[in-house]
């Protein structure tokens, strides 16, 4: 997971390439040690250096790293002649690497061939069977064959050794997002705040799962999540904000004619709107009118 | 409800849909389709498309925000919601997300008639090589058991691109990369500065 700054810089240096600025190669470093999936790109920046040899030249040994980088974006973009050809090298001049043996089994992957993929990462397994890379690779593969059930056999398994792999937490909270198995879903969360509890992003998928669940309780629940993410993004995250006012216009409905008590604690809506309305009119003049007339019909005024 | 409706989008509309899921080509997208039934209710013109999430989709906070203030935006252009449009994360994946089969049962209760599409990937990738007109998506309808249905292109009920070159236009945008200039509703969310109206897209 990254932070926004170090997305902003991604981003910086991929409109610099864009406009002809250079750093690619700056790109492509800073995309590997990010871990981030931009294979389109780094596949258009990294041709660029490998097919000149004299910016090859330039990274000197460094230039293994870009095949194999390369080499994945390209079976990302089903570039599979691109993806054998750096293979093929990176073979050649690391004969015996399990390294590369992943990437080979990789390729198997990206040719749609799972069986020989799978017998392919069993055998490293044998020599290295804590490798979370390849254990990762079976997750993925079950994904990608439309096997979410064994997925999520997979990745749980995964997570009984790693544990605390916070991205691993965070896809099989998607991926039960995506199957509304939304009670799940929120336990990945549970678990994610318990181990780094000053994550907003945390906070605020699971007030959007409890919201999502329903009743009134988990309503009260996202209600407090919400407010957390408030409190650590230091009052302006625009998703959190909507989240109090629709926590308490949804709240509001389903205790219609209770006691009044009951609604003693709901204090955050009012400031939500306003600070929302702030906003808007600052950042987005001409949706202000939008955002009034959705607070009116969560019976909220800005 | 049914029967022979035709349903026509707008060239701007069916083009943001694409774009949109190509941008985002590792996760499942989706989008909400604006539109208005004629006045014999015999077709449905979808006149305008806004690009919703790419991530977390089945979420029901930023789902009812947007759905909110779409609303109140095109209801003074005289526009419903008119269906909604949903591209899977895989490839050759065709089933009709449950996300998308709930979505669309709300936005019937308030438009009757509403269409339920889905990205044909394999349509999309073959369109280059050939001529096809028709739109790179399937139409699906609820019948009279209350179930969505896939519309073939026989039989009164089909989906078309209101302007031929549709397609054409579309080619050219995936060429030029247009897809990297598409806002949907997530981004507008984490800033707000960012417009979902797209207005400044095709400009």
């Amino acid at each position: 997971m990254v932070s926004k700054t170090e997305e902003d810089q991604v981003n910086r240096l991929e409109s610099q390439v864009e406009n002809g600025g250079g750093g690619e190669w700056e790109y492509l470093c800073l995309v590997r040690k990010l871990k981030l999936r931009r294979s389109y790109n780094v596949l258009k920046y990294g041709l660029s250096i490998l097919n000149d040899p004299k910016k090859r030249s330039a990274i000197g040994p460094e230039e293994w790293t870009l095949y194999e980088q390369v080499a994945a974006a390209a079976m990302d973009c089903q570039r599979l002649d691109l993806a054998k050809d750096y293979v093929k090298v990176l073979l050649e001049k690391f004969p015996e690497s399990k390294r590369v043996g992943r990437l080979e089994a990789m390729l198997l992957e990206a040719m749609g061939l799972w069986e020989e993929a799978e017998k392919a990462y069993s055998s490293l397994l044998e020599d290295n069977e804590l490798d979370p890379v390849i254990h990762k690779r079976r997750v993925a593969m079950a994904k990608a064959q439309g096997n979410i059930s064994g997925a999520i056999e997979w990745l749980n398994k995964y997570l009984e050794i790693f544990m605390v792999d916070h991205d691993a937490w965070r896809e099989l909270a998607e991926i039960y997002v995506s199957l509304q198995m939304y009670k799940q879903a929120a336990f990945c969360y549970e678990e994610l705040i318990l181990s780094q509890p000053t994550i907003p992003l945390y906070h605020l998928a699971y007030a959007d799962v409890l919201y999502t669940l329903g009743g009134l309780e988990n309503l009260h629940m996202a209600y407090k999540y919400y407010a957390s993410t408030i409190d650590l993004t230091g009052g302006k995250h625009t998703r959190a904000l909507f989240g109090i006012c629709l926590c308490t216009s949804a709240i509001d409905q389903l205790t219609r004619g209770r006691n009044k008590d009951d609604k003693e604690n709901l204090q955050l809506a009012p400031l939500s709107a306003l600070a929302l309305g702030k906003d808007y009119k600052q950042r987005a003049p001409n949706k202000v009118s939008m955002l009034a007339s959705t607070l009116r019909s969560l019976k909220l005024s800005s | 409800m049914g029967g022979e409706s035709r349903y026509e989008i707008h060239q701007d509309a069916y083009i943001k849909l694409v774009l949109h899921a190509v941008k985002h080509r590792t996760s499942s997208v989706n989008g909400v389709l604006l539109g208005r039934s004629s006045a014999d209710g015999d077709s449905v013109e979808i006149v305008d498309s806004v690009p919703l999430f790419h991530s977390q989709i089945g979420l029901l906070p930023p789902l009812e925000i947007a759905l909110i203030m779409i609303e109140e935006y095109y209801a003074e252009k005289g526009l419903s919601i008119a269906g909604y449009f949903h591209a899977n994360e895989r490839y050759d994946d065709f089933e009709l997300a449950t996300v998308a089969k709930n979505t669309g049962d709300h936005i019937t209760r308030y438009f009757p008639q509403a269409a339920l599409l889905l990205l044909d990937n394999k349509k999309l990738e073959a369109l280059p090589k050939g001529k096809d007109r028709r739109p790179v998506m399937q139409l699906y309808i609820k019948d009279a058991s209350r179930s969505w249905k896939l519309v073939g292109s026989e039989g009164g009920n089909q989906l078309s691109i209101k302007e031929p070159s549709g397609n054409i236009v579309l080619l050219d945008y995936l060429a030029s990369e247009k897809w990297k200039d598409i806002v949907d509703f997530d981004d507008h969310l984490d800033d707000i500065s960012k417009d979902w109206l797209n207005s400044e897209l095709f400009q």
